[in-house]
């Protein structure tokens, strides 16, 4: 057979071979995006971004390799504060690898607390554009984070990093919306038990929630796993609110199994006022206390440093201010034995 | 016995198709390819030690070691694609000019061996270093997850222990974990990687059939691997932004060219998805596919070339 023959028929063979390829091709690509074992195509945007030589590695089959180089770059804009190009870097990550949660996470992180924290007390600048750079970080960090949850429904880590996002004591305060976040994230049925007491410890913060709170609490308080310190300290506060008339000495010593130990856990309680938890009752019971138990005067927690709660308005007064650290819920603490 | 007798007999076709791909095995082992094991191994070991700083705290809640192990699994399956894909490319580029260049061509066609078993020999013997080499790959990476998810389960361990975790809240955490471990998802997914260098091969194995040189089949058969991947957007990805006449030109690409983007699965798996059987069994039959139209068309050209 002739060469020009023989490499035409090749050709009309492969193309017909290729013809038949989507009567199973196009099912079975379906199949795999659907069930999230295939990402979306890379986009030009993002082929834009990452450059030639990513782009033709990422295009070669190996976009999370690519995502994970990126990530190193992004940790050298972090170490040097360029925070749009931390941003950039990884708004390519996500488009890469949309199903590696944890960019999503690491990145609204990178930019709702390192980036807004940065500019919060970034002295160069004015109060006033000091504060706004803090708030459009913290926005974008939120979006970020929102966009992640988008992406990958159900994923109880994200949506319980959007619930902590909201009711940091140094940033919005949204306790609404962080209470929707960490109901969704324990909704999975896969989030920790943390996340169910971080749920009732927003709704405790949401005024006019307080009884649903309470039910939730009292719930949540038949799991002797559930009762830390700042969780029986919530209940208490809740009780309080709904029975002004309870003794507050003898009900958080009840509730926390002894005057001592509630004193203790009350006194932590109370210094946390910056993370403006509801304190019905407790500067009572603590007092009350305080004289059961002989407490001298100088070793009163009246006397010791509060975290003060304050607002936006306080930090931006002035270029001097120094960032607070803020507080974590500290999690873990054993339970008491009852 | 005569030649056309031995021919007839019951698994001779296999026999021979088995020396070719000895022979070809060997041949290609000796160009010292396992040296990139020792690259493969260096480039494990250092992903270990990319523990780049993250929110840890209380709030990361001990899933802290998981970002590692994905690293270990990105890097190492990026390692295997870039190892098998030039290996398979380069490797069969090489083989027939090789054979022609040494005679042995000669003396083997000079045989009664049909130009098919001779061919598929071949490609036989290229997929067994690839897959001897990915296995022993698979198998390091294998160890260093394992080693690397134990210390992270010990932590995890000691971390609930300290917090006083219900077993629900430690069943949670395992299992996060042990997804980012050696699963059987991974193993489909290093056969995945293994699967897409078969592919590129028997393209490889087509063009090098009629091509003149190793350096042109070489160059086409690596063009045609970004083709295969470039498609999804060929065809209209996320952007939409295709003119109609782009539109047509991509479903032309998409006919002539293999589709790649199946075998992305390899990035869901890494990020800790899990692949089903039959979901498996559909991407080796696409290889399947593949591999059979290229070397149906191979042997086609092959048949009647004079050397």
């Amino acid at each position: 057979m002739k060469r020009p023959l023989k490499y035409c028929l090749l050709a009309i063979g492969l193309l017909a071979a290729g013809g038949l390829r989507p009567l199973w091709e196009a099912p079975m690509t379906r199949e795999f995006r659907a069930t999230g074992l295939l990402a979306a195509p890379v986009g030009l945007d993002t082929r834009d971004r990452i450059g030639q030589t990513s782009s033709a590695v990422a295009l070669g089959g190996l976009r999370t390799l690519v995502a994970t180089f990126l990530n190193l770059r992004a940790y050298t804009c972090f170490t040097d504060k360029r925070w749009s190009e931390v941003a950039d870097t990884y708004d390519l990550m996500v488009d890469l690898a949309p199903q590696t949660t944890q960019y999503w996470d690491m990145g609204s992180w990178h930019m709702a607390y390192n980036a807004a924290s940065d500019y919060r007390i970034d002295s160069s600048l004015p109060p006033a554009r000091r504060r706004e750079a803090w708030r459009e970080w913290i926005l974008r960090g939120e979006a970020f984070l929102r966009r992640g949850i988008r992406n990958n429904p159900g994923d109880w880590k994200l949506l319980a990093a959007l619930g902590r996002l909201c009711s940091a004591p140094d940033k919005l305060r949204d306790y609404a919306a962080a209470a929707d976040a960490f109901k969704a994230a324990a909704d999975t049925g896969q989030a920790l038990p943390y996340v169910r007491r971080f749920q009732l410890y927003s709704l405790a913060r949401c005024p006019g929630r307080e009884r649903e709170a309470l039910e939730m609490a009292r719930q949540l308080y038949q799991e002797p796993g559930n009762r830390s310190t700042t969780f029986v300290s919530v209940l208490f506060v809740l009780e309080e609110k709904a029975a002004p008339s309870l003794d507050p000495a003898s009900h958080a010593a009840a509730l926390f199994g002894g005057p001592m130990l509630a004193y203790n856990e009350l006194s932590l309680f109370w210094l946390r006022q910056n993370e403006r938890f509801p304190v019905d009752g407790v500067a009572a019971a603590l007092t009350a206390l305080e004289t059961q138990l002989v407490i001298p005067k100088n070793k009163s927690v009246f006397t010791k440093a509060v975290r003060r709660d304050e607002t936006p308005d306080e930090w931006f007064q002035d270029d001097s201010e120094l960032m607070r650290e803020e507080l974590y819920d500290q999690q873990g603490i054993a339970p008491r034995r009852k | 016995m005569t030649h056309a007798t031995s021919r007839k007999l019951p698994f001779a076709r296999l026999r021979r198709i088995s020396v070719i791909a000895g022979h070809a095995f060997t041949q290609l082992a000796r160009m010292k390819v396992f040296y990139f094991l020792a690259i493969f191994a260096v480039i494990a070991i250092a992903s270990n030690f990319f523990d780049l700083p993250q929110h840890s705290g209380s709030e990361a809640m001990g899933a802290e070691g998981l970002d590692i192990l994905r690293l270990i699994k990105s890097w190492s399956l990026g390692a295997m694609t870039l190892f098998s894909v030039v290996f398979g490319i380069v490797s069969t580029a090489l083989l027939l000019p090789k054979d022609v260049e040494d005679r042995t061509l000669y003396t083997i066609l000079a045989k009664p061996v049909p130009r098919l078993d001779y061919l598929v020999g071949k490609l036989c013997g290229v997929l067994l270093l690839l897959l001897v080499s990915l296995g022993l790959m698979d198998i390091l990476m294998t160890v260093m997850l394992q080693i690397r998810m134990s210390i992270v389960l010990d932590v995890q361990k000691s971390l609930a222990d300290a917090h006083h975790w219900t077993q629900a809240a430690r069943d949670s955490l395992t299992h996060d974990t042990l997804l980012q471990g050696p699963t059987w998802s991974l193993q489909g997914a290093v056969v995945a990687v293994f699967l897409r260098a078969a592919v590129m091969a028997a393209v490889a194995l087509l063009i090098s059939t009629f091509s003149t040189s190793t350096l042109f089949t070489t160059v086409v058969s690596f063009l045609v691997y970004f083709i295969g991947h470039f498609q999804g957007d060929a065809l209209g990805g996320p952007d939409g932004s295709q003119t109609a006449v782009a539109r047509h030109i991509g479903q032309i690409i998409a006919v002539v060219f293999p589709d790649f983007q199946l075998f992305n699965v390899i990035d869901a798996v890494i990020q800790g998805k899990m692949m089903e059987l039959a979901q498996f069994g559909k991407l080796v039959w696409a290889a399947a596919y593949y591999v059979g139209v290229y070397v149906v068309g191979s042997w086609f050209v092959f048949s009647d070339k004079e050397f």
